[in-house]
């Protein structure tokens, strides 16, 4: 394989005189006119829509991204604040149902060019090869219509590109990083330490964070506020990683663009373009394909929001499969407290991770299984751990001043992929006249049996770490899911390159194409789907 | 009992390390301790209400950490700064917090005769306590208004440098970050726990 500056060079393009970002390279970016019959117009520049960007852009494909939100300035846009962060998460009205439903915002939802990639940890753990067979090997979930084998030389290669730290990877598909492991803090050091009394194997990494400069990306300064976005550049997310190559190989990046329908032709089902809200005004973007990238709300919602008389229930939805089978991890966090200071907050929130209980134990009553990782809470996510043990008022304010004493540790869990699990449109309208999502979400038994397993061990863990007290919040993670790639069009809604089944020229390339979720962080995957899509699509596959 | 919060850092102030952090983020932390714009979302009656019950919940109301909760949700409500969702039986959260204000006012007029703001303290606390107790709370599902309660509350007292400097936390690590993390490892700038064993969790907190 070429070398990764070869391959993309964005990590070069970024400034090395302490500011982050390449304002000559956006100035001078090359700019589509609407009525111009671009190659491809995306939609969302997250963890798929960038990755697809840059490889159709060296490819030599004429391509612009569209964004809702706007075109991001690490120096001037972002903050060492949580509170002051609001503004990277999308908050646009959303309606959320069920027997257990999932509160959106801050947690699982970014805006902007780099998407949520802008305040996720860092985690970037591969799937494991069993992910692709849940239903073959264990009768729950789905199959994918491709396997590990398939991704694996993408994973490799986004490996190198972002890149990642870690210790050599024992779990899954065994293999190394490019980057030695990061030192680690308190909260790193508490979970290391209780692992081993133990013997459970616990590791150093993954994380999407150069140990040492990368290009010109400056080593990281391990502040703390991963979540809130990097100030450094320090760690990996497509604003860095991905769009500066995209860019200087003549793509456009069109940002503060709400792209609110696809359009397609009623007599050949064709898509023609796409239509945007920018500056007030309604405008059509022409183009020969089209690529879907709004994760795993917005994307069904899009597809919803696009019916017309050839697909009146929405488009892509002859089979009734839009929105179904959104997934979202369960997350239970479980703390721990020790006289000594941990002061977990002076570490990248993510340090350790155990991959140990991820397969399907046949000695237990559940399918499926969890990954065990530190998070580090900052004060507000913190106070929301302890408010939710129902402390309210002196009692709220006793505990919060004992948080220097506190190690954090979260769980992802595997929860199912099920039908109902759905993106519908709401009654309600946003502030352009669109129907809202409405997310309905409720577990089943295998999920509450994971969670209970998985808080279980965290607990463990810090008792043998020496905790004297531990508390646990009942949270949820990230979503995958919601057009999903089948066999075919009464299983799904894409095929396994993101092709729709439906229009020909239609892709999704984002999470929302994933049938299961694992028990890993889905950005790698997700950026993986779409690197071997746009391989696909450019004959280098 | 708010006395077991305060005191656990001699000396450590948040705020005396700005001079180490960036532009953007000074501008904005230190806004928040200085005057705060006049409330533009809750009505004079709402105000008073809201100020009663954000300083019960964040522990204010005997030893003032000087926080103005109310004023900061009031900003944040004015401004549509909300996450967005809402939960399909509750409104939104600006409705929802007018609501719930409502049925504190008229929950402290059945109870003691007076508007909420008006009540005594353990009254204010004991109309509260049911509302945390309760499963169904005026038609909303009790737990869903605690929460949106609970998250307001709490995004703007943790966002306040003196509400960090009792924790102990030094705030912004821009560009300076940090260079001894472990545990029992202290920055220069950090002041270790005067009262390390004091464990909320064990005794009666």
């Amino acid at each position: 394989m070429p070398s990764v500056r070869d391959r993309n060079e964005s990590a070069w393009l970024l400034p090395n005189d302490g500011s982050r970002t390449n304002h000559g390279l956006r100035r001078d970016m090359r700019r589509f006119a609407d009525n111009d019959e671009i190659d491809m117009v995306i939609v969302g520049c997250g963890a798929g829509g960038s990755v697809m960007a840059q490889r159709l852009a060296r490819a030599g494909w004429r391509v612009a991204a569209l964004d809702a939100g706007p075109f991001w300035d690490p120096d001037t846009d972002w903050v060492s604040d949580e509170a002051g962060s609001h503004g990277l998460y999308w908050t646009e009205p959303r309606v959320i149902a069920g027997s257990d439903p999932v509160p959106m915002g801050s947690n699982n939802s970014g805006r902007g060019v780099g998407g949520s990639m802008i305040h996720y940890a860092g985690y970037t753990p591969r799937f494991h090869p069993s992910d692709f067979a849940t239903y073959t090997n264990d009768g729950v979930g789905a199959d994918w219509p491709l396997d590990y084998e398939d991704l694996r030389p993408y994973y490799t290669a986004l490996e190198q590109e972002l890149p990642v730290a870690g210790e050599h990877w024992p779990w899954g598909d065994p293999h190394g990083y490019p980057y030695r492991p990061h030192p680690v803090g308190g909260n790193g050091e508490i979970f290391l330490r209780g692992a081993d009394k133990l013997g459970i194997t616990a590791k150093v990494g993954p994380v999407a964070i150069a140990n040492g400069r990368f290009g010109n990306r400056p080593h990281c300064i391990y502040r703390g506020f991963c979540l809130q976005g990097c100030k450094v550049n320090a760690k990996a997310s497509p604003l860095v990683t991905h769009i500066p190559d995209a860019l200087a190989r003549g793509a456009e990046i069109r940002a503060n663009a709400m792209v609110t329908q696809v359009v397609t032709d009623q007599h050949t089902g064709r898509a023609l373009g796409v239509l945007y809200l920018r500056d007030g005004r309604e405008h059509f973007q022409r183009a020969r394909m089209v690529a879907v990238a709004g994760y795993s709300i917005e994307t069904p919602r899009l597809l919803l929001n696009s019916a017309s008389s050839r697909f009146p229930d929405g488009l892509c939805n002859d089979f009734d499969q839009v929105g179904r089978y959104l997934m979202v991890q369960g997350a239970p966090q479980t703390a721990g407290r020790f006289d000594a200071e941990v002061r977990m907050y002076k570490s990248p929130p993510p340090e350790v991770s155990s991959e140990a209980f991820y397969e399907t134990d046949p000695a237990r009553d559940y399918k499926r299984g969890f990954a065990i990782q530190t998070v580090s809470p900052l004060p507000i996510t913190w106070a929301e751990h302890v408010a939710a043990q129902g402390h309210w008022g002196a009692a709220l304010r006793e505990y919060m001043s004992d948080y220097v004493h506190w190690s954090c540790l979260g769980s992802l869990c595997e929860f199912l992929a099920l039908p109902d699990n759905r993106v519908t449109l709401a009654e309600e309208k946003d502030a352009h006249g669109l129907p809202v999502a409405q997310f309905s979400y409720s577990q089943c038994d295998n999920d509450r049996a994971l969670a209970k397993a998985a808080q279980s061990v965290m607990e463990d863990i810090l008792h043998a770490a020496g905790a004297d007290e531990v508390i646990t919040i009942q949270r949820y993670a990230h979503l995958v899911g919601g057009a999903r790639m089948a066999a075919d069009e009464r299983h799904g809604v894409v095929d396994a390159n993101c092709r729709s089944f439906a229009v020909p020229n239609l892709y999704i390339t984002d999470g929302s194409a994933l049938p299961t979720q694992g028990s890993a962080n889905p950005a790698l995957t997700i950026m993986a789907v779409a690197a071997r899509a746009a391989d696909h699509l450019t004959g280098t596959g | 009992m708010t006395a077991r919060a305060t005191g656990r850092f001699p000396g450590f102030d948040v705020l005396s390390q700005a001079q180490h952090w960036d532009q953007v983020t000074t501008d904005l932390i230190t806004a928040r301790t200085g005057p705060q714009p006049a409330p533009r979302f809750f009505t004079d009656g709402e105000q008073a209400a809201a100020a009663a019950l954000l300083n019960q919940l964040t522990g204010q109301c005997d030893e003032p950490l000087g926080v103005p909760v109310m004023e900061m949700v009031d900003a944040r409500l004015a401004a549509g700064e909300t996450d967005g969702w809402h939960y399909a039986d509750m409104p939104e959260d600006g409705q929802a917090w007018r609501e719930t204000l409502g049925y504190l006012d008229q929950d402290a007029h059945d109870r003691c005769g007076s508007g909420f703001a008006g009540a005594a303290g353990h009254d204010q606390a004991a109309i509260i306590q049911a509302v945390q107790d309760a499963k169904e709370w005026h038609g909303m599902p009790g737990p869903r208004v605690w929460s949106l309660w609970t998250r307001y509350a709490c995004t703007a007292v943790y966002s306040h440098p003196d509400a960090w400097s009792e924790m102990g936390f030094p705030g912004p690590a821009y560009p300076r970050g940090y260079k001894n993390a472990g545990v029992g490892k202290l920055e220069p700038f950090e002041v270790q726990d005067a009262r390390p064993a004091e464990d909320p969790v064990g005794d009666d907190g």
